[in-house]
């Protein structure tokens, strides 16, 4: 292939919208199937959007894949590696490239997980949550964790290596101690990576509806539990590379990366996102909509819910934004040899205002939050991002 | 000439005096609609209210006329002219003018309600006024209205004969005609004397921009016509007449001559309605009236607060659009102000607390201004230690303490009527309000209307609606000004991170400074969000805090899972919270939205 034809690699996000039971803060796109038809026909739909896309990333090599939900494990094994052989068959997926996928504790057992390694998946990330049974209750996650050790034990006896662990903070019932117990408990069983993310009530979400009775930390607990995880899993050897994201040495997830990165990716299945071409969309959140737009031929269902160029003002928010992120911030040589626009002038004095009171690390290389910052990160971009709109 | 003398006696004008929402308009509509004045398919509801915020708010903002023609059952045609009145304790002085402009009054009463504070207190102004009243029982179609018993109280307590009075239903236009035919044998005709010199009472007047002002006028005396040049007793203004007419219901209707006993309108290419004050007398420069209709007073604004655009860029806007405003508006006054807080504004002057709603709810409107309003307050006079004396309207021009001999407040003398099973609460509420009790008096058995004299700058705290809730909306009010008189004040100053803010400072009584400066720090600490430091709050008079409260740090905000590359959607949201920032004003080094600065101002001591 000629070197002018190569364009950067991409990663691929695929969307899975099922779920065994819908937790009562999750705002993601999925649901409860009423019968075994719809997730065929989803299948069916996903591979022939895959061939859809085929010729356009032709010239793409794909390095990362990420199989999220709902529940992907919810899926019998054999729609997923029909939908992984797809992907073979349909992009340019190296051995190498690091092929993700979510599941919830008690949906895949040993052999269902075995089957999975052996279709190509190598990094399995396991929504536990909590290791608090009353925490798991008030969530309405319809699992235990006595059932995540066991799939965990199951993971690593069917080859999985790379783990990520997802835990919750700021959730009903939590305490500081309750949490910190959660930290511990996981850490013994030593994941290669664990992502702590903070509850944000949705609206339109069970938990918006009864959030006055929802027995809630405050901010100011949410905010230590934050600090001293920082800190804790940091004595367990996982360095934060990511404002929610941790990792043993060498193990960062380059899914995720890539989205902090501004690299470009391809979403594939109902309410994925992309970033392609220069263009960000999203697909529809309505399963029969996608599915009807898919399968039927000639329609004239667009299945792009919102579509936006970014222009190189947005792109640059974006790049500050996103990379401010990452615990390596955004560098100024990196940032103007891509933009050719100075970052002081942009961004960087608006930043070092927030130097002086420790929420802004400025080493004339770099600019990054420190924990304080990254904690009040939408406050603090708010005000310096331009999103568009004149000051 | 001659021929228009003998005319009075088939003219007659009135009034529809009522409280809020008896039904004073919906009745005018049906005498428009049963005199043929307008073709039912003309006929928008309330054609009266010419103002969108009229209809909607059911209230009547300005006077309006208008003429009709009636054939009677005696089988003459006569023209029957309608003054419209406001309906409001802030626009007393224009519903007196409107009053002396006729010779009798509609007296509305709901028969569901009864009387009410507005009804009485515009009855005794139409009693005052020489006026024969001629009452009306509306809404006798409602299962609950009670006729008999509503004449009986009328007879009772304004003390005229009802016995037999209309009934009717304007809503549905029931016995609208019985109305009509006591207009003419209950109001009597004017009596004018056409020969002598013009004497012409200004009841209203507005702005259009080809006439110039449009002044409505009750001629007394003489005649006016066009050509004429004229003068206007109480400001000496002389002016040279280009039309006068009548008015009719669908706009103006030109014509000769406007004579003793008639209410019409002039134009004379006046350029603002400053210069044709209500209740001045318009006279021929020629041959002047020796002297001028009784009654004139410079209405004077009572309250005063400082508005200032939410956009701090639209200054210009909000001065473009008050002038506009008061080209048709005689008591609106406004002058520049500068807050270090809020930016640049108009400190401006309204007769009461509608009246500044009305001009509030009408910039946002009409003229598409955010608008930040400082709280309200009134004129205080001081007496300084140099003897010299000052008139305070704005709360951070006042005196420091010690320079201060004497501080006055306005007084009012405020009328109340409620159901009795709510005397107690709104007792208490009077005398929470440093009112002094004057006496009380039973209307009726259920019935009582309370007597106090209470200060100004109580009433515009919020006292309306503290009366309200305590009399479950059954309560009404009405009150005049009384007079200044000395007073313990002090003013209050906020300190957020200790920087003053001129715009939450106002005054207050020595008494009550301690409570309200609690309650507003307490409201401040709610209302400004979190920021990147810890913001103290401070309530002082002069130096000494008197209250404190601390807003926290901000230290977490919303770490949300960043979904399968949904980037869009994180986007959204700082976007928006970036939009929610560029409208906080800065309060020294703490930045505050609008909707919190409002509802810091907005509080009153029954809100919880």
């Amino acid at each position: 292939m000629a070197l002018t034809n190569a364009k950067p690699p991409i990663g691929i996000y695929i969307h899975i919208p099922f779920c065994r039971s819908k937790c009562e803060y999750c705002d993601f796109c999925s649901f409860v199937p009423n019968n075994i038809s719809v997730i065929e026909h989803y299948t069916d739909s996903l591979i022939l959007q895959m061939e859809d896309w085929s010729e356009k990333c032709k010239n793409r090599r794909v390095d990362s894949v990420y199989i999220g939900g709902g529940t992907p494990t919810y899926l019998d094994p054999k729609h997923i590696c029909r939908i992984l052989n797809a992907l073979y068959d349909n992009f340019k997926v190296p051995r190498s490239a690091e092929i993700s996928i979510e599941c919830n504790p008690a949906t895949a057992d040993f052999k269902s997980l075995r089957k999975l390694r052996a279709a190509g998946i190598n990094r399995l990330s396991i929504g536990l949550q909590s290791a608090n049974e009353n925490e798991l209750r008030a969530l309405g996650r319809t699992h235990t964790f006595k059932q995540f050790c066991e799939t965990f034990e199951n993971a690593r006896r069917a080859g999985f290596d790379n783990i990520n662990v997802d835990i919750m903070y700021g959730i009903p019932e939590q305490t500081e101690k309750s949490f910190a117990y959660t930290l511990s408990e996981v850490t013994k069983l030593s994941p290669e990576h664990i992502s702590l993310y903070a509850l944000k009530i949705e609206d339109g979400t069970p938990f918006a509806l009864k959030k006055d009775s929802l027995r809630l930390p405050d901010d100011d607990a949410v905010y230590e539990m934050y600090v001293n995880a920082v800190k804790y899993l940091e004595t367990r050897g996982y360095e934060r590379y990511e404002i929610s994201n941790f990792a043993k040495r060498g193990s960062a997830c380059l899914h995720n990366l890539r989205y902090w990165h501004c690299d470009e990716y391809l979403g594939l299945g109902a309410s994925a996102s992309s970033y392609f071409d220069g263009e960000r969309f999203t697909t529809t959140r309505d399963i029969r909509k996608y599915i009807d737009g898919i399968e039927i031929i000639d329609s004239d269902i667009d299945i792009v819910v919102e579509r936006d160029r970014i222009n190189s003002a947005a792109s640059m928010d974006e790049y500050v934004m996103l990379g401010m992120r990452l615990e390596e911030g955004v560098s100024v040589k990196d940032f103007e040899e891509r933009f050719g626009e100075p970052f002081a002038d942009k961004y960087g004095k608006q930043l070092d205002e927030y130097v002086e009171d420790g929420f802004v690390i400025a080493d004339g290389e770099s600019y990054r939050f420190t924990t304080a910052g990254m904690f009040v990160s939408n406050y603090i971009l708010a005000g310096i991002l331009d999103l568009g709109q004149k000051d | 000439m001659n021929e228009k003398a003998g005319l009075q006696a088939l003219i007659r004008n009135f009034s529809i005096i009522a409280h809020i929402d008896h039904g004073k308009s919906t009745l005018a509509d049906r005498l428009l609609e049963a005199t043929g004045t307008v073709a039912v398919r003309d006929m928008e509801e309330q054609i009266l209210d010419n103002m969108d915020l009229e209809r909607e708010r059911g209230i009547t903002i300005k006077a309006r006329a208008v003429r009709m023609n009636y054939r009677a059952r005696d089988g003459k045609d006569y023209v029957f002219n309608l003054i419209d009145t406001p309906g409001h304790v802030d626009f007393n002085y224009e519903v007196s003018r409107s009053l002396n402009a006729c010779e009798g009054a509609l007296l509305v009463v709901d028969a569901t309600q009864g009387i009410e504070a507005q009804t009485l207190a515009n009855a005794y102004l139409a009693v005052d006024a020489g006026l024969e009243i001629v009452p009306v029982v509306n809404k006798i179609d409602l299962p609950s209205a009670d006729v008999e018993g509503c004449r009986k109280e009328i007879e009772d307590i304004i003390g005229i004969p009802a016995e037999g009075c209309p009934a009717v239903s304007a809503k549905l236009g029931l016995n609208i005609e019985d109305v009509l035919e006591a207009v003419i044998t209950d109001i009597p005709a004017p009596k004018g004397d056409p020969e002598a010199p013009l004497k012409a009472l200004i009841f209203d007047s507005y702005y259009d921009s080809y006439l110039g002002v449009v002044v409505y006028i009750r001629v007394v005396d003489g005649v006016l016509r066009p050509g004429d040049r004229i003068r206007l007793m109480s400001s000496g203004a002389r002016f040279d007449i280009t039309a006068v007419g009548y008015m009719e219901p669908l706009g103006l209707s030109p014509s000769d001559s406007v004579s003793a006993g008639e209410v019409g309108y002039f134009t004379a290419s006046i350029k603002t309605v400053t210069d044709t004050r209500v209740g001045d007398t318009v006279t021929l420069d020629c041959d002047p009236a020796d002297t001028p209709l009784p009654g004139f007073q410079a209405v004077h604004p009572m309250v005063f607060a400082g508005i200032y655009p939410e956009d701090g860029a639209r200054y210009g806007d909000l001065r473009d659009a008050l002038e506009k405003l008061r080209l048709n508006d005689a008591s609106l006054t406004f002058e520049p102000e500068t807050s270090t807080a809020l930016g640049f504004g108009f400190r401006c002057g309204f007769l009461g607390l509608l009246h500044m709603e009305i001009i509030e709810e009408r910039l946002e409107r009409e003229f598409n201004l955010d608008l930040i309003t400082t709280a309200p307050s009134v004129i205080y006079e001081v007496t300084m230690r140099d003897g010299s004396e000052r008139k305070i309207d704005n709360p951070s021009s006042f005196p420091a303490g010690d320079s201060v001999t004497e501080a006055r407040e306005p007084i009012v003398k405020a009328s109340i009527i409620t159901p009795s099973e709510y005397v107690g609460g709104l007792m208490d509420l009077c005398q929470d309000r440093r009112g002094i009790f004057a006496d009380m008096k039973y209307l009726d058995e259920k019935r009582v209307e309370l007597h106090y004299e209470l200060p100004l700058n109580e009433i515009i705290y919020d006292f309306f609606d503290a009366l309200k809730s305590r009399s479950r909306g059954y309560a009404s009010l009405d009150y005049e000004f009384s007079e200044y008189r000395p007073s313990k004040l002090v003013k209050l100053d906020f300190l957020l991170n200790g920087e003053q803010v001129d715009a939450l400072s106002f005054i207050v009584h020595e008494e009550k400074a301690y409570a309200r400066a609690r309650k507003i720090a307490e409201r401040l600490k709610e209302n400004i969000p979190r920021q990147l430091f810890e913001i103290p709050i401070q309530a002082a008079i002069g130096s000494k805090i008197i209250a404190r409260e601390t807003v926290k740090a901000l230290r977490k905000d919303v770490l949300a899972k960043c979904y399968g590359g949904d980037i869009t959607r994180k986007k959204k949201l700082l976007e928006k919270q970036k939009e929610g920032k560029k409208k906080m004003r800065k309060l020294g080094s703490v930045q505050v939205s609008p909707e919190a600065f409002m509802a810091v101002l907005r509080l009153g001591d029954d809100d919880s």
